[in-house]
């Protein structure tokens, strides 16, 4: 039995993720203390959408978070959980709330629309694994070293990575768990791939 | 490589049940919202919209127990609609499981409603429902399900509400609801081409052509079907077919 961990550090909604990611062989639990989210096998860093609330509810959390990173605890962070695995953000200026196992930083996306909203292409660079999916993001992830990039999504005049990973830890711009069958089954194979690789 | 065009499909809900207005009166039971969001998703449908009309606390309730029904069982975005008067309204739909709320009369008459909104849990979530009606050579924004005139001008108010934090626009032209005649594709167009969020289309729609039209002539990030899809005169993946063979960007179910 394989048990998950995910953190909840907002006000938004999970029930999707939960249900898509649940398994026979899977147990998911919802916590709000960081130290239950690691009691998991893997951690999940969910998008919800109020940076604000997200930096109060992570301030404190960061820390544990690193250092189970760093002890090689596999995690994938989902849209704004993506976003928390840099290390700052241009939408909360001056604070150091990012996680920094990526080096680099969150930008505002300056395209003619913003939010990048609706279901986009994905550009893998090795071998493509979901064709499109589910976006809804004003921001986006600018990595120091683009070797973590696995795949880039562009809207209107900007490209951005929308996959990333470093060792274990996988982060996605987009939404798998709104992203139909074929999110749900790229989200459950992700899980499997980090977990074998712990 | 850009954004595709989405197809949502709307159900009106009063009291937990699927209804649609035609010209937003004769209202007609369709049947039960999470089989028929199931299906949409299944269809290929891109996201899902609730407009909740009940009128009393024990339909709000009701729908707030249909939103977690559904958010259990469905994998695309869900947004809901009807009866957003606070942040409380809002933080509760959201809990239940709503990914987004639409804005609609309470926006008119409390326009820091979209602000604290976007503050409290992100742009992305806050949707601008504008019920518009055409009067001579501009558009009149309507309130309380298409009845009350509000005196305000439709783009105007479509640009006001993405300055005060609204992510998105659903804009209803209230002379076509229901006609199928098409959208109003001036509207639209007018409305488009100040808009600095996604825009989506909608009352009107007869034909896979009118959705084309919405996208190509009107300049619509998004079209929204109602009572084309529960009449079963067609579905979603044979309209995504036919706006796919017109040069559309769409996505095809799996």
């Amino acid at each position: 039995m394989t048990h998950i961990g995910i953190f909840d550090y907002g006000a938004g909604n999970l029930h999707s993720l939960v249900k898509a990611i649940e398994g026979a062989d899977r147990s998911v639990s919802v916590d709000t203390d960081i130290r239950l989210s690691l009691k998991g096998d893997i951690l999940i860093l969910p998008g919800v959408g109020a940076f604000g609330a997200a930096v109060a509810a992570m301030r404190g959390a960061q820390g544990y978070v690193r250092s189970a990173l760093a002890d090689g605890r596999p995690c994938l962070g989902v849209c704004l959980g993506m976003q928390m695995l840099f290390d700052s953000s241009e939408e909360a200026p001056g604070s150091n709330v990012g996680i920094g196992l990526i080096p680099g930083r969150v930008m505002r996306l300056l395209t003619p629309k913003v939010p990048h909203m609706g279901w986009n292409e994905i550009e893998w660079v090795g071998s493509a694994k979901l064709p499109a999916a589910y976006f809804a993001n004003a921001y986006v992830c600018e990595p120091d070293d683009v070797s973590s990039v696995l795949a880039w999504t562009t809207h209107q005049n900007r490209r951005f990575a929308s996959v990333v990973r470093t060792a274990n830890t996988v982060g996605v711009q987009f939404h798998p768990e709104k992203s139909s069958v074929a999110g749900r089954s790229f989200v459950n194979g992700v899980i499997d791939e980090i977990l074998q690789c712990k | 490589m850009t954004l595709m065009n989405r197809v949502i499909a709307c159900l009106d809900v009063k009291d937990g049940r699927v209804v649609k207005g035609v010209g937003f009166v004769n209202l007609r039971d369709e049947g039960d919202p999470v089989l028929l969001a199931e299906r949409y998703e299944a269809q290929g449908a891109d996201e899902i919209v609730y407009l909740d009309i009940s009128a009393t606390n024990e339909g709000r309730s009701t729908l707030l127990d249909l939103v977690r029904r559904t958010a259990e069982r469905l994998f695309i975005p869900l947004t809901v609609g009807g009866g957003m008067r606070s942040v409380e309204d809002i933080a509760a739909a959201l809990r239940a499981g709503a990914d987004k709320i639409a804005i609609n009369s309470a926006g008119v008459r409390r326009p820091a409603l979209f602000t604290d909104a976007a503050k409290r849990f992100g742009s992305q979530c806050v949707v601008a429902s504008i019920d518009a009606q055409r009067n001579g050579e501009s558009w009149e924004v309507y309130v309380n399900g298409g009845r009350e005139p509000t005196g305000l001008d439709a783009i105007g108010w479509a640009t006001k509400c993405t300055e005060l934090g609204a992510g998105e626009i659903l804009l209803t032209s209230i002379d076509r609801d229901g006609a199928r005649s098409g959208y109003d594709l001036e509207l639209l167009s007018r409305v488009a081409s100040v808009a600095t969020v996604p825009v989506i289309a909608s009352g009107g729609a007869g034909s896979a052509a009118d959705i084309r039209d919405a996208f190509t002539r009107g300049g619509a990030d998004a079209a929204l079907l109602a009572g084309l899809l529960h009449s079963g005169i067609t579905d979603i993946q044979s309209i995504k077919k036919a706006l796919r063979a017109d040069g559309i960007s769409v996505r095809m179910a799996a």
